[in-house]
């Protein structure tokens, strides 16, 4: 997949558009991999469920259970799938700058 | 580009950009055998054709195999693979050796096998796609390199295919067209397994040339030998996660159930697919409803390797399977348990309780039980008590080919579905003659690029059709829900996805599980359903 060029910096992506490396996700970065998603900006409710996906993420090393996420949040699943259409793995953890997720789920 | 039709195993060196293109497939039972029901074909991207093997069929499944950039690098290439092949041959601590040298030496030929196999039904009989297509490319190349014959006579003793990247390259794509399912094997007047053929190209391409797909090798079983868990999962993550699903049982169903972990000496050591509680937390819940409310004395395992029961070895890495078969034994037996139950994970069946039979020994070994007839002794014997009406919509069941073909367990599933659920239909054909889910050996979790297509359109499609099969009374009304019992979750996964590809769910409302959550909906005492779609 085309990498991402942010501010001149060139953030690369894996085939599915998924960060390769975490740890160089910031928030313009977020910006940049919502495009890609289209999700058109960033509202207060997308960064809470992103914050929380990247406190879990930075404690624990994996994304949450989706189960755990909406209790959490507070958001119910319908609710996260209109903030993040393709959905919590492949939307929304994808802008939070997680890694794709791997085994079977 | 061939036409299917004439493609012979001996093209599969050609320097077409794509062999073959897929375009006829088989028609879909009502209502998907309208115009405009199944999204249509999509193009690879030009930069996969560059970059990967997509000259196959257009679908790049091993995202590791890259092309070349130098013609040392393009011989490298073949000689490791013809090395590692010759291995292959030779290897007598391979536990299928005798029966993958049978199935190479033997094949009569017969194409039996063919009409057995559901991606050649799947694409209106497909050449690429036939069985014994691929066991014949592999028989071209050992008899054009390691036959006198076939050195000296070349094309007229059948060593006529020219060996080099791009055969080699589509060879290995082509072991991920098969999902190791063994329909065709069982169908053989001979007795000979294309599956076999199959997952020793895999194997070469993974231990001698270091290349499988990320899904399996990097993400898998490295991930699970690191981590604990192809998911990810580390201990902390179990035991956190197990925690927020004890308050859940509590909110959700006034239950209050803690997950034994680590219970030293206790009869049964519980293993799930660590999936499970990532996607569907429901599946260890209803085990732990069941086993709590029958008095059994269980645990879950929280050591390393413990609590995941998957083995993604078992389908490209004799190697990598026995490290995990090993550790999971391990575990198992530092608990000191009286025995391991699989919970529903088919390839996990396989791995624990067939392959690693012939790795663990004496000291190390401890049995290992399906959870099949164990739930279903649990009905039989009257420990759980259920009220069967509040199962009544239509249930279907699919049989996991692991579980089922495999290992012969085939009733114990069927028993309880009969006992708890009023509408239970089979689907046709079933049992050890079911068609696999359509992601078998992988499949359910290679997603990248476009390869997820090929599951959701080919590899899944028959038994897609099976389920609109099953439905047909009652598909085209709303409700009542219906629902598809999948007691694995790689089936479960593939289920899940061609439900969503094919919008049977938001359509006809089609929906799919486990078995145990099943019985926890048809319990007397659960105060609620289980399941949210009939709240």
């Amino acid at each position: 997949m085309a990498d991402l060029v942010v501010n001149g910096q060139v953030i690369e992506l894996d085939e599915d558009g998924f960060l390769v490396d975490a740890d160089v996700w910031n928030e313009e970065i977020a910006l940049a991999l919502a495009q890609t998603e289209d999700v058109e900006e960033l509202t207060e409710d997308h960064w809470k469920v992103i914050n929380y996906l990247r406190d879990y993420f930075q404690k624990f090393g994996v994304a949450p259970m989706i189960r755990k996420l909406c209790k959490e949040t507070g958001y119910d699943l319908k609710t996260i799938y209109e903030l993040f259409p393709s959905g919590p793995a492949k939307g929304a953890c994808k802008i939070a700058g997680l890694l794709k997720p791997t085994g079977c789920v | 580009m061939i036409n299917q039709k004439d493609l012979r195993p001996k093209d599969l060196g050609r320097s077409d950009e794509q062999l073959i293109k897929l375009e006829s497939l088989m028609e879909l039972k009502a209502p998907y055998d309208a115009e405009g029901m199944e999204p249509p074909f999509t193009e690879p991207k030009q930069a996969w054709r560059e970059k990967y093997c997509a000259s196959l069929d257009g679908y790049v499944g091993i995202d590791k195999l890259t092309r070349p950039q130098s013609k040392e690098e393009e011989d490298e290439f073949v000689r490791k693979f013809l090395r590692g092949l010759e291995k292959v041959f030779t290897d007598a601590n391979s536990g299928v050796l005798q029966p993958f040298l049978l199935s190479f030496e033997y094949c009569a030929k017969c194409n039996t096998c063919s009409d057995a196999c559901h991606i050649f039904k799947a694409t209106n009989s497909n050449e690429l796609y036939r069985p014994i297509f691929r066991s014949e490319v592999l028989r071209k190349i050992v008899k054009k390199h390691f036959t006198k014959s076939g050195k000296l006579l070349g094309s007229f003793v059948g060593a006529d295919i020219d060996v080099n990247w791009e055969t080699i390259a589509r060879l290995g794509e082509l072991a991920y067209r098969c999902n190791l399912c063994r329909r065709c094997a069982q169908t053989c007047p001979l007795g000979l397994d294309n599956s076999l053929l199959a997952k020793e190209i895999r194997k070469v391409f993974s231990q001698e040339m270091g290349i499988a797909p990320s899904p399996l090798h990097e993400k898998g079983t490295v991930n699970q030998l690191k981590t604990g868990s192809s998911t990810g999962i580390t201990k902390p993550v179990l035991l956190d996660t197990l925690e927020f699903l004890e308050e859940d049982i509590e909110e959700l169903y006034g239950l209050k159930i803690k997950f034994p972990v680590d219970k030293k000496g206790a009869d049964i050591l519980l293993t799930h697919n660590a999936g499970e509680y990532m996607a569907w937390p429901e599946n260890p819940i209803a085990f732990a409803i069941l086993f709590e409310e029958a008095g059994l004395n269980w645990t879950l395992s929280s050591e390393m390797i413990g609590y995941d029961n998957v083995n993604y070895g078992i389908w490209y890495d004799d190697a990598q399977a026995k490290k995990i078969a090993l550790q999971q034994m391990k575990a198992a037996k530092d608990l000191g348990v009286r025995r391991i139950i699989i919970g529903e994970c088919g390839h996990a069946h396989k791995a624990a309780a067939v392959v690693a039979d012939r790795m663990a020994y004496g000291e190390d070994k401890i049995p290992v039980e399906s959870c099949l007839p164990l739930l279903w002794d649990l009905v039989k014997s009257k420990a759980l008590k259920f009220d069967p009406s509040k199962n009544n919509f239509p249930v279907t069941l699919h049989d996991p080919c692991n579980v089922v073909r495999q290992m012969g367990i085939v009733q114990p599933q069927r028993r309880i579905l009969k006992e708890i659920c009023p509408d239970f239909r089979e689907m046709t054909p079933h049992g050890v003659d079911n068609y696999c889910c359509g992601g078998g050996s992988g499949f359910a979790i290679m997603n990248s690029m476009n390869f997820a297509e090929f599951r959701n359109k080919i590899s899944a499609r028959t038994k897609f059709d099976q389920i609109l099969g099953a439905f047909q009374d009652t598909i085209e009304q709303v409700e009542p829900p219906k629902y598809v019992c999948a007691p694995c979750s790689n089936c479960k996964g593939t289920i899940r996805d061609i439900l969503e590809y094919y919008q049977a769910t938001e359509k006809f409302n089609v929906h799919y599980g486990g078995l145990v959550e099943l019985m926890v909906n048809a319990l007397v005492s659960m105060k609620k359903p289980f399941f949210e779609f009939l709240e």
